[in-house]
């Protein structure tokens, strides 16, 4: 058994923990970095493919959220966590949304001034930027259906550097986490933190097992404890540290529902679309997807009569999605015995209403961008040609055959100063001394957008409370 | 108390994905199967062996069916996986639909044009 001291342990490296452990260094603390997943070099295997899945994805993407219907989900397990596979699409957080959360959870020094300001310096660290020519095909198919249906529809900014000889996804194994090991950081990949040895209100040490295929136990001890494994791993691992109570409660997600669309020209297919429609949201968007051919072979599969006919022109099809903000809650609970945590997720009826509308009006806006055949995501669902027979999408939209999947896992701790909040304003967990959490299982709800620009502003606010208050 | 999940695909699992990949050459089929295996290897626990408790059913659900009608052997074909499909059981339909998504995926990341429609 090995034994390593530091004097800041963070867990995770995700949008959470590079922003944790980057203001950390610069402060002059000396912090190690562990991580579940292996150090995949930027830029290494091809974004969105079967490689990808196997190197940089928890469970190869084979999670699901149990429930009715179940919400398959994809986290991040490599160095730089959920960051290395999303689209990277870069949304504040609505100065609105944030005074409603303050309101709400009645959370200490959250106003829209100081997240613009952590969220300026998060978007100096990681450059955000549009493309800068004609967007790809697939993405802009999105604006014209939207413009001529007289709807809004925006480009999202990407934390994406664009170059003459392409364009690089800024991550946090690209960003954050070199400048931080730069200043000062260790960063040990292929290390999961089994459980956090508590002595009375204080954190002593972590006891970590290598997942290199060595299987060596490691303890780390360190002055503070950090967890940013995100939504799902950090209250999992609360949870088998015997740290429980409002722990893994109220986790939100973003459900969304997906539909092929095939148009009477090529798509493009190494990228996602970066257009959005935004005239239903917060409570409603629609956007683009993966579009690879094994992604457009998927959300073909459940129309299924037509889908290998479809399949055979499966270069102009792509693949869009309607997401909501849903009224339902789910659980995380770590069982022993189990190195995975359950998850459960309930959706409302009015939730299952909000997809179907959603699904409706994606499938509005892709007819008027042109496409000429509609595959929705729903086991039987009719395809559809015309715009006239989407009506029919409604009643199909039920819980025993709509197929939701989700990459927006928030809220399963929160925080804030009411009864319902596993942390205070700042993280810090209730009833220790030396314990923070600083990832996405923070925001106090789902925020209807991507949510990156929002852990990374929340983690830079809350590192710097830290840091005035040890 | 350890959950105990399946270390590779089990008999009915290794059928479903042969009958989903009838029309690939040798070596494609055996890496979509490799994938598969890995998949479902690599998914939670609880998830996996509930998944296995099904393909251990359906397994011996066709092996009694064929029994019954003498001259039939066991078989699982792509028939059988649509029906799976259009079961008024979620989880048989959830089953199915978990073993044709790997499946498609695998064929169409890994066989390309080969994989067809």
């Amino acid at each position: 058994m090995t034994t390593l001291d530091t004097e800041v342990l963070v867990i995770g490296s995700g949008a959470g923990g590079a922003t944790t452990a980057a203001v950390l260094t610069r402060a002059g603390r000396q912090v190690r970095v562990v991580e579940e997943g292996p150090a995949v070099a930027p830029g290494s295997v091809e974004p969105f493919s079967l490689e990808e899945m196997v190197a940089k994805y928890r469970h190869r993407g084979g999670s699901a959220a149990l429930g009715a219907p179940p919400i398959a989900y994809a986290e991040g397990r490599c160095v730089g966590g959920s960051t290395e596979i999303n689209s990277g699409l870069w949304h504040r957080l609505p100065a609105a949304m944030a005074e409603q959360w303050r309101r709400a959870h009645h959370i200490d020094e959250f106003t829209p001034e100081v997240l613009d300001r952590c969220a300026d310096w998060a978007e100096r660290e990681v450059t955000v930027s549009c493309v800068p020519d004609a967007p790809p095909r697939s993405s802009a198919v999105l604006a014209d259906g939207a413009q001529r249906l007289g709807w809004h529809a925006v480009e999202v900014p990407r934390v994406v550097r664009y170059e003459q000889d392409g364009a690089a996804k800024q991550t946090m194994a690209a960003t954050l986490l070199p400048r931080a090991v730069a200043a000062g950081a260790e960063i040990l990949a292929d290390c999961r933190v089994d459980r956090l040895v508590r002595r009375g209100r204080v954190v002593v040490a972590a006891e970590c097992r290598r997942t290199d295929g060595t299987g060596e136990r490691l303890t780390i001890r360190a002055d503070q404890f950090v967890v940013c494994g995100g939504a799902i791993q950090s209250p999992a691992l609360l949870q088998r540290s015997g740290i429980r109570r409002r722990i893994g409660t109220g986790l939100k997600v973003h459900p969304t529902i997906k539909v092929a669309a095939r148009f009477p020209f090529a798509l493009d297919h190494g990228d996602v679309p970066m257009h959005r429609i935004t005239e239903f949201t917060p409570d409603l968007a629609l956007g683009g997807s993966a579009n690879r051919r094994g992604q457009v072979a998927l959300a073909l599969a459940d129309a299924s009569p037509e889908a290998a006919t479809a399949m055979a022109d499966w270069q102009g099809i792509g693949v869009y999605y309607a997401a909501i903000r849903s009224e339902g809650s789910g659980r995380v609970l770590a069982l022993p015995g189990l190195a995975a945590p359950v998850v459960t997720y309930r959706l409302t009826e009015a939730d299952m209403s909000r997809l179907a509308r959603g699904l409706v009006h994606l499938g509005e806006a892709l007819l008027a961008a042109g496409a000429v055949e509609l595959h929705p995501s729903v086991i039987g669902g009719r395809v559809v040609h015309r715009a006239g027979d989407l009506v029919d999408w409604w009643p199909a939209v039920t819980r025993a055959r709509a197929n939701l999947m989700t990459v927006h896992l928030t809220s399963s701790i929160g925080m804030g100063e009411d009864a319902r909040a596993g942390t205070d304003s700042f993280g810090a967990v209730r009833g220790f001394d030396n314990l923070r959490v600083n990832d996405a299982s923070l925001l106090p709800d789902a925020p209807g957008i991507n949510p990156q620009a929002t852990i990374m502003a929340i983690a830079v606010r809350n590192a710097e409370q830290a840091l005035s208050s040890w | 108390m350890t959950v105990l999940v399946p270390r590779s695909l089990l008999a009915f699992e290794r059928a479903a994905v042969d009958a989903l990949t009838d029309d690939l050459d040798r070596g494609d089929r055996a890496r979509v199967m490799a994938y598969v295996d890995g998949a479902l290897a690599a998914m939670p626990e609880h998830i996996r062996a509930g998944v296995a408790v099904e393909s251990l059913a359906l397994g011996a659900w066709t092996r009694v069916t064929a029994l019954a009608h003498w001259g039939r052997t066991a078989s699982v074909d792509a028939e059988f996986l649509d029906r799976l499909d259009r079961s008024p059981v979620g989880p048989l339909r959830q089953h199915a639909r978990l073993l044709r998504s790997l499946t498609l995926f695998a064929r169409h990341e890994i066989a390309g044009d080969e994989a067809g429609a």
